[in-house]
């Protein structure tokens, strides 16, 4: 085998191990965020969406779901990368990995699969939820397709700096609690953000998980606050970046290589 | 051809040089063994022959195979079966000698006789789906050198096979590394068992400090009605001025 092709075998069986580990704790991995997702989408969009005028046309359940459906895919896709790489990490089951033939292109495109098929896996769970509701429709379906993909293979990417980066299982949910969490909810999921007060408004279009949700929003609902052509560059954009990032630390071999 | 040439490795951890300025050649069909205290530099070198370690000069080759150019070919070349149980623990003794051969590129067909062939040899059938985290410690290390061999690697690299093993399962072991050497595989063990190396290897080098100290036939070891333990701790010495030699 030359060092420059790809070895399918090795990174079709890294992905199935993936998966594996992700259906050996249900309970966890898929069964926890889609309860969260059918509570937030009860409580928000039954109960209080009863109260709440209709944002942009459209019923408030319809509003809120896109936005909690991109909340669990990243958390799920992130989830997935950060805490596989950080317990093989942990448990130096990593080894295993580095002795093989498998080059780091294919390690970082296995644990990214990983992610994606997480992310999607959970997002399709909340979408049934969606369904149950009366709330789940598609506007551009291609374009759902797409930010499911790309938000999922972000958030991997994320995962894997971040389970290169942790020295503990602590410091694996911090990014969540810290970043993703707050981000997620200041980004537009459960209102418009043009309820904020205007310095917030200012913020709300540099966060770029406003662009996430709003582009899952406009997917599914046809309705948008964003500028969907900046929201696709900056998906790409971030994608690239942290591509070239954990790229580069594997190659260096940082916190991986002895 | 040489199954491993090792020359001029160094490996720094920050100021610390863990190995220092290594040079050494293991024959094909050598059942090599590689010996020195906690610290010395072996698990660094044995790290930076299969992958887990980056080194700072030197070069390293398996049958001729530069570790770091080629590293799949050289790596398909290798096995290890480290001291540290580094695995996941969730997994069955099956599942991970699976996820081994798949990741070596092995397709479906020629990997699950490879397996039954392994959970047989090992005696592992019956615990081939139970959790890797409740075997005993000596089917632990069975699955450790199942997995190890998956590939059929030339070169087996035995990082203290048999600590915490029992007796019987232990004389089971060498003579199926015994049974591996005769049908040519070339085998690196280290092991703080000195009466193990003195049974099963036939060229024994020490290192200490990161340096080698000793490198040699085993009879250079014990000429003169010395035990090799003796040898050893001779070289090993802290107030000894470590110097090569053959």
């Amino acid at each position: 085998m030359k060092s420059t092709s790809i070895n399918w075998i090795g990174l079709q069986t890294f992905v199935a191990r993936e998966m594996q580990r992700c259906f050996r704790v249900p309970v966890q991995t898929i069964i926890t965020p889609l309860l969260s997702a059918l509570f937030y989408i009860f409580i928000f969009g039954q109960v209080l969406g009863k109260t709440v005028q209709n944002i942009g046309g459209i019923p408030y359940i319809n509003f809120v779901l896109p936005g909690v459906l991109m909340m669990s895919v990243i958390g799920a896709a992130f989830a997935q990368t950060s805490s596989s790489l950080y317990f093989h990490r942990f448990t130096r089951a990593i080894e295993e990995i580095l002795v093989t033939p498998l080059s780091h292109f294919e390690m970082i495109i296995g644990y990214t699969l990983g992610g994606i098929m997480r992310g999607v896996v959970v997002g399709a769970g909340v979408l049934v939820i969606g369904v149950l509701f009366g709330a789940a429709g598609f506007a551009h379906l291609w374009w759902f397709f797409f930010y499911t993909v790309t938000i999922s293979t972000l958030f991997a990417l994320l995962g894997v700096l971040a389970g290169l980066w942790a020295k503990s299982f602590e410091q694996i949910a911090a990014p969540n609690a810290f970043i993703l969490m707050p981000l997620s909810f200041l980004g537009g999921v459960f209102n418009s953000i043009a309820m904020y007060p205007p310095a917030l408004q200012v913020f709300a279009r540099i966060n770029p998980f406003f662009y996430f949700v709003d582009g899952t929003r406009y997917s599914m609902t046809g309705v948008r606050e964003g500028n969907t052509v900046l929201g696709v560059f900056i998906i790409f954009a971030i994608i690239a970046l942290l591509a070239a990032l954990v790229g580069y630390l594997f190659h260096k071999g940082w916190r991986l290589r002895a | 051809m040489n199954a491993l040439e090792i020359s001029h490795l160094t490996k720094r951890y920050g100021l610390n040089i863990a190995v220092d300025d290594l040079s050494l050649s293991i024959k094909k069909g050598e059942f090599f063994g590689f010996l020195g205290k906690n610290g010395a530099g072996k698990s660094t070198t044995i790290n930076a022959i299969t992958g887990i370690a980056r080194f700072d000069e030197g070069a390293i080759n398996v049958f001729g195979v530069d570790v770091v150019k080629d590293y799949r070919n050289a790596r398909k070349l290798v096995g290890l079966a480290p001291q540290e149980f580094n695995i996941d623990i969730f997994a069955s003794p099956r599942k991970i000698l699976h996820f081994m051969g798949g990741f070596y590129g092995m397709s479906r067909t020629i990997r699950e006789p490879r397996i039954n062939e392994l959970l047989k040899r090992f005696d592992l059938e019956s615990h081939a789906e139970k959790e890797f985290g409740m075997l005993s410690g000596g089917l632990k290390r069975r699955v450790l050198l199942a997995r190890a061999m998956v590939h059929d690697p030339e070169l087996l690299i035995l990082d203290e096979p048999t600590a915490g093993v029992d007796v019987e399962l232990r004389h089971e072991l060498w003579g199926y590394l015994q049974e591996l050497n005769e049908a040519g595989k070339t085998i690196i063990l280290t092991s703080h068992y000195l009466e193990e190396v003195e049974l099963l290897c036939s060229r024994i080098a020490i290192i200490n400090k990161g340096k080698l100290v000793a490198i040699g036939d085993k009879s250079e070891f014990t000429s003169g009605g010395k035990r090799l333990e003796h040898r050893y701790l001779e070289l090993t010495r802290d107030d000894v001025d470590n110097k090569t030699t053959k």
